[in-house]
């Protein structure tokens, strides 16, 4: 069986299903954030040494959604879609959907994580990228 | 204690000038950066010798744009300097030649816009935090998102979305430095192609190369140069701020709009009711709905109705982007603020022709640029 990675390991655990996200809080003002980040605190100032990795749980809900007929990103064709999801944690993220299309959706939907096969990198090792879909309850 | 634009002495656009926006060509940025200064200074009826500092707002020409421009005007040896902010470059170059005016360290300023454009990377993407989506989010699904969202609450249609870019092209119809010159109808805005979400290309800006330049000056200098003091229109509020943190997924954009309109009425002591002429951030439809109702100009969820009861065209309440907006004049970056105020100084001199929004005293120019800036102006015609 051919080797599974995740394409963006900084961002989510790419071994189990469902996957969570790799998120930032501050120690002294509460924020959470993600993508992570080790600069300083965009709510409080707080220095790096005030942020703490935390896992968020890849469960949300639905804001708004858009498919893409047109970009620039790599290893994805047209359409597919992009969803805005606020996370039971506090931030809204931007990923893309399992949904391509964008059929059925709507805002305020519950959504979760999920890691599907992106095809394989040039080691052969099969690429996994974190998609949110509907969540099944 | 700080002070604002209005408590400095009295600063005024004296001169326009713009070279027309287009599709990139073979064009220098010293011929169509030229072609606009050459017009300002003709319309403000002085000489190059007597601007006394000068700002370039440019984004993708590259490093030190000004001198190899404007010396070919005579090189009088002035301070230049380049001015990037992003799509807010131009707003932001206009914005230093009033400060440079209102506290006296000169008389006359220049703010000129010019790109051409290129493929120079931005900075946001250098800092080595990524997220999940990337390039695959450019910035007309960011609006793509906004419009969804504002569909959902508002209960509004794409179609109502899209009058936007039909009120938009026919004023651009009449502007002969607009990029898109063309009227079009609901059917052909609507029938795409397709880009993202409810977007369709003509609900996007063109983002094409051109100039536009703007000359201010101090009472004194008016005076001294024998400038036509009844064409001269008074900048009365000069704001710019940057986003803050916006909890649960509030639209951070129209956010940051209210709050820098907000603080740019307070200074010039004036309402949305004040304004009869407004250039605003139209790089995509959606904007200018979510903008309207950020600036008080209708309630919220009601931006969508205010296009479609015509309050926004030339002879409504408020022209909204009578010059075509970014949707049909065109976004060529740099240019773009200074073109905005170049506009609202030919509306607020009656000088506008067939687009004229009639009576026009007061506009407001906004541009927004990624990162995220917000800078506003407020012109007055006493």
């Amino acid at each position: 069986m051919a080797e599974s990675v995740p394409a963006q390991p900084a961002l989510y655990s790419g071994s189990e299903n469902p996957p969570s996200l790799n998120g930032g809080r501050c120690h002294r003002c509460g924020y959470v954030f993600f993508p992570p980040q080790q600069y300083g605190c965009e709510s409080c100032g707080a220095p790096p040494e005030e942020l703490e990795a935390v896992t968020l749980p890849g469960r949300g809900k639905l804001h708004s959604f858009a498919t893409v007929h047109l970009h620039q990103g790599k290893g994805i064709e047209a359409p597919f879609t992009v969803g805005v999801i606020l996370l039971d944690d506090g931030p809204a993220i931007r990923s893309i959907l399992t949904n391509r299309t964008g059929q059925g959706l709507k805002a305020g939907v519950r959504m979760s994580a999920t890691i599907v096969s992106q095809g394989s990198d040039e080691q052969g090792r099969e690429v996994m990228e974190l998609r949110f879909e509907k969540a099944a309850r | 204690m700080s002070k604002t634009l209005i408590d400095l002495r009295p600063v005024y656009v004296v001169g326009i000038g713009l070279h027309r926006y287009q599709r990139l060509s073979e064009t220098t940025y010293v011929d169509l950066g030229l072609t606009a200064v050459r017009a300002a200074l003709a319309d403000a009826k002085i000489q190059w010798s007597e601007v006394e500092a000068a700002y370039t707002g440019t984004a993708f020409i590259g490093m030190a744009a000004s001198r190899p421009m404007l010396r070919h005007l005579g090189a009088t040896g002035i301070p230049m300097a380049q001015v990037e902010n992003a799509s807010a470059s131009g707003s932001t170059a206009f914005r230093q030649a009033c400060l440079e005016v209102a506290s006296g360290i000169s008389d006359v300023a220049l703010a000129v816009g010019v790109d051409k454009p290129g493929p120079i990377a931005g900075a946001p993407g250098k800092t080595n935090i990524r997220d999940l989506v990337g390039a695959r989010v450019l910035p007309f699904t960011h609006f793509a998102l906004l419009a969804n969202d504002y569909m959902n609450r508002n209960h509004v249609t794409a179609e109502q979305i899209a009058l936007v870019a039909v009120k938009n092209n026919r004023n651009g119809a009449r502007n002969p430095y607009a990029q898109r010159q063309k009227q079009v109808t609901l059917e052909e805005v609507m029938a795409g192609p397709a880009i993202s979400g409810a977007l369709t290309r003509l609900q996007c800006c063109p983002v094409g190369e051109g100039a536009a330049a703007v000359i201010v000056a101090s009472e004194d200098a008016i005076a001294r140069l024998e400038i036509d003091r009844n064409r001269a229109v008074r900048a009365v509020a000069s704001v710019t701020r940057t986003e803050r943190v916006y909890r649960e997924a509030k639209n951070f954009d129209a956010e940051l709009t209210g709050e820098t309109v907000a603080q740019a009425y307070r200074e010039a002591s004036m309402t949305a009711r004040d304004l009869d002429v407004l250039e605003l951030h139209d790089a995509f439809t959606i904007e200018e709905l979510l903008y309207l109702e950020a600036m008080g100009l209708c309630a919220p969820g009601e931006g969508a109705r205010m296009i479609e009861s015509g309050a926004a065209d030339i002879g409504g309440q408020c022209a909204v982007s009578a010059s075509g907006g970014l949707l049909a004049m065109g976004h060529p970056i740099g240019p773009t603020g200074v073109g905005q105020i170049a506009e609202l100084t030919r509306q607020l001199r009656g000088e506008a022709g067939d687009r004229q929004q009639p009576n026009a005293r007061v506009g407001l120019a906004h541009m927004v640029g990624v990162g995220a800036v917000c800078v506003v102006h407020i012109l007055r015609k006493d």
